[in-house]
């Protein structure tokens, strides 16, 4: 008896190990692999077979950020000036959000008149409406408006996948504040948004941090709306790396140091944000 | 209500301090200024939704045109390009495929995502590592998660095949066959995904008392048995929340399909919301593109409506 539950327990804990690693050998064996890719030359991407020693080299990296001599396709820094054009478009766009954002979701949480929670699914269901549907209009709008390649007309449009995702987090955070502290301000004659500002805001700062981080991420990962909505002067990252595969050869370890670049900035605040993105990501599903 | 008392109730305190303060909050007046503010607080974000609406509305009506990129001014012409699409073999074909893209998602990424979530839930050590490491596809862009698998997938020099060759495993075609292009494009969508599904699954069973499980255990549940009948009725709405965004993400799927395949090799793998981009861009049919798009809209907006129903009634169950 004894024996027997000490071996059903130890091979349960064998399966339990294998799948562990057969999961997290799938999720990061491409990633390990596009980041040896990218420190490849030449003769070592295309080596068949693959070569998992070899040679390192920065060459890959130093076309993308400064360009290459030899090459037509691609002028010196032009890479580096995609990631401008997304950091730009990103920041602006959350900025925004969070600006209009923030205190729509409290006047939606605090507002209690019946309509709110049809509101906040409106906005929620933004984000899961097929973005063309939007974009495609917005096109032509944009032409006849001047807004079509410029940082302003696209950080409009990127409105589209961050504001549903600030107001709706942001909602699930200020779930949590309780009433009483916003009455005793109320009491003391703060206004709505003396409130906010003073007493509520501090203490869902946490969630306006994750609720900001992921539709910075979101927006930057986005591809349709640069590739309708921008032109050869705001091109972003994602249309950036497009192009780079339609002419000459492919070149897989160029593409390989421009996926590493255009993924570092959201790597990097996940690293130190890992537990307010989770949060975030879970948008007060119970409570 | 004077314009007075509405500048008091929103701008707080200066004026406000000077009036008895227990008193006026009661005050109706007030309180309907109160409304005020929060009506005006809402305002910049309801514009927002006009802003959306406008061009919602300037594409339902494109596809009630017969609008060619090439042609200036185009015409009314009602329900033409709807019967057109529902008589044309390669779009029931691209509609079907679309639903059965979603089906295959939801049917192998729910369950996974499930197991995963249970795996991460019972390692303690090295848990600080694991949940960065499932971060990480959730933060490369999809394009570029499509571009890294379709050199990883390539038939001949790739990456996949060669490992897979070393276990005796014969060479797929991968993204490059008919039959397995879309299987393809779906181990692809998973790997970008799971992790997000995982994640949230995982933060529902981290918000499951200890006690109840434990109170199960010493019942005499076994493992199974605490799944079944505690741990899966807790995290349906966890579950039910990743339905949702994984039905809405794959019917509207594009990112992972235009920069590897662009709806090809034929049409394997031309989902609805890329058949619409090519409609537009490729074959100056903005009117026919806003069809199929608007099509695609509707479904995806039934389908989210119907599972934020479940989403909400799951919720109110486990509250």
């Amino acid at each position: 008896m004894d024996t027997k539950q000490k071996l059903a327990r130890g091979s349960s804990k064998v399966g339990f190990t294998a799948a562990y690693v057969a999961i997290m050998t799938f999720l990061l064996f491409p990633i390990v692999w596009v980041l040896m890719m990218s420190f490849k030359g030449y003769d070592d991407v295309i080596a068949y077979p693959p070569k998992f020693v070899f040679e390192p080299t920065l060459a890959n990296y130093q076309s993308v950020l400064f360009g290459d001599t030899g090459s037509m396709s691609s002028g010196a820094g032009e890479f580096v000036g995609y990631l401008g054009n997304s950091l730009i478009v990103s920041l602006g766009a959350v900025a925004l959000s969070l600006l209009v954002g923030v205190p729509a979701a409290y006047a939606l949480m605090r507002n209690r008149i019946g309509k709110e929670d049809t509101i906040a699914f409106t906005f929620l269901s933004f984000r899961f409406a097929p973005e063309l549907m939007v974009i495609i209009p917005l096109y032509g709008i944009f032409q006849t408006m001047g807004l079509y390649d410029s940082y302003l007309g696209l950080i409009l449009s990127h409105q589209l996948i961050t504001i549903p995702l600030i107001i709706w987090i942001v909602r699930t955070f200020l779930q949590d504040v309780p009433v009483e502290i916003e009455e005793a301000a109320q009491i003391d004659g703060c206004g709505p948004l003396k409130t906010l500002w003073r007493i509520v805001l501090p203490v869902i700062r946490p969630g306006v941090a994750s609720a900001a981080i992921l539709a910075f991420i979101f927006s930057w990962n986005n591809l349709l709306m640069g590739l309708v909505l921008a032109g050869g002067r705001t091109q972003p990252v994602t249309v950036g790396i497009l192009q780079a595969i339609g002419f000459d050869q492919v070149r897989w370890g160029w593409m390989a140091a421009a996926a590493i670049v255009s993924a570092l900035p959201g790597m990097l605040v996940a690293l130190y944000m890992q537990k307010h993105l989770v949060k975030g990501l879970t948008m007060g599903v119970g409570k | 209500m004077t314009p007075q008392h509405e500048l008091e109730a929103t701008m707080g305190d200066s004026a406000a301090a000077a009036a008895p303060r227990q008193g006026r909050r009661r005050r109706p007046g007030t309180r309907a200024s109160l409304k005020r503010t929060y009506t005006l607080m809402l305002m910049p974000a309801l514009l927002l939704v006009i802003g959306i609406m406008v061009p919602f509305a300037n594409g339902v009506w494109t596809s009630l045109t017969d609008k060619k990129s090439y042609v200036a001014g185009p015409s009314f012409a009602g329900l033409a390009n709807y019967i057109d699409l529902f008589t044309d073999p390669s779009f029931l074909r691209a509609l079907g495929r679309t639903t059965l893209y979603v089906v295959i998602v939801l049917a192998v990424q729910l369950p996974l995502a499930i197991i995963v979530a249970l795996l991460l839930a019972r390692s303690s050590a090295g848990s600080w590592i694991t949940r960065r490491v499932l971060v990480l596809p959730l933060l490369i862009p999809p394009i570029v998660a499509g571009l890294m698998w379709k050199t990883m997938l390539q038939p001949s020099a790739g990456v996949i095949n060669y490992l897979l060759g070393l276990v005796g495993i014969p060479p797929q075609p991968w993204l490059t066959d008919i039959a397995t292009a879309l299987p393809s494009v779906v181990l692809i969508d998973t790997w970008a995904f799971l992790p997000f599904s995982a994640l949230i699954i995982l933060a529902g069973l981290q918000s499951l008392p200890e006690e109840i499980k434990e109170a199960a255990q010493v019942d005499g549940a076994g493992p199974w048995a605490v799944f079944r009948h505690i741990s899966l009725p807790w995290i349906a709405p966890y579950v039910v929340l990743v339905a949702i965004f994984r039905v809405a993400d794959s019917f509207k799927q594009f990112d992972l399909v235009w920069p590897v395949t662009r709806g090809g090799p034929i049409d394997a793998t031309r989902l609805l919301h890329v058949m619409g981009y090519e409609e537009v861009f490729r074959f100056s049919s903005p009117a026919r593109g806003m069809a199929v798009i608007f099509v695609l809209w509707i479904l995806v907006y039934v389908v989210s409506t119907y599972l934020l129903k479940v989403w909400r009634r799951t919720i109110n169950t486990v509250g």
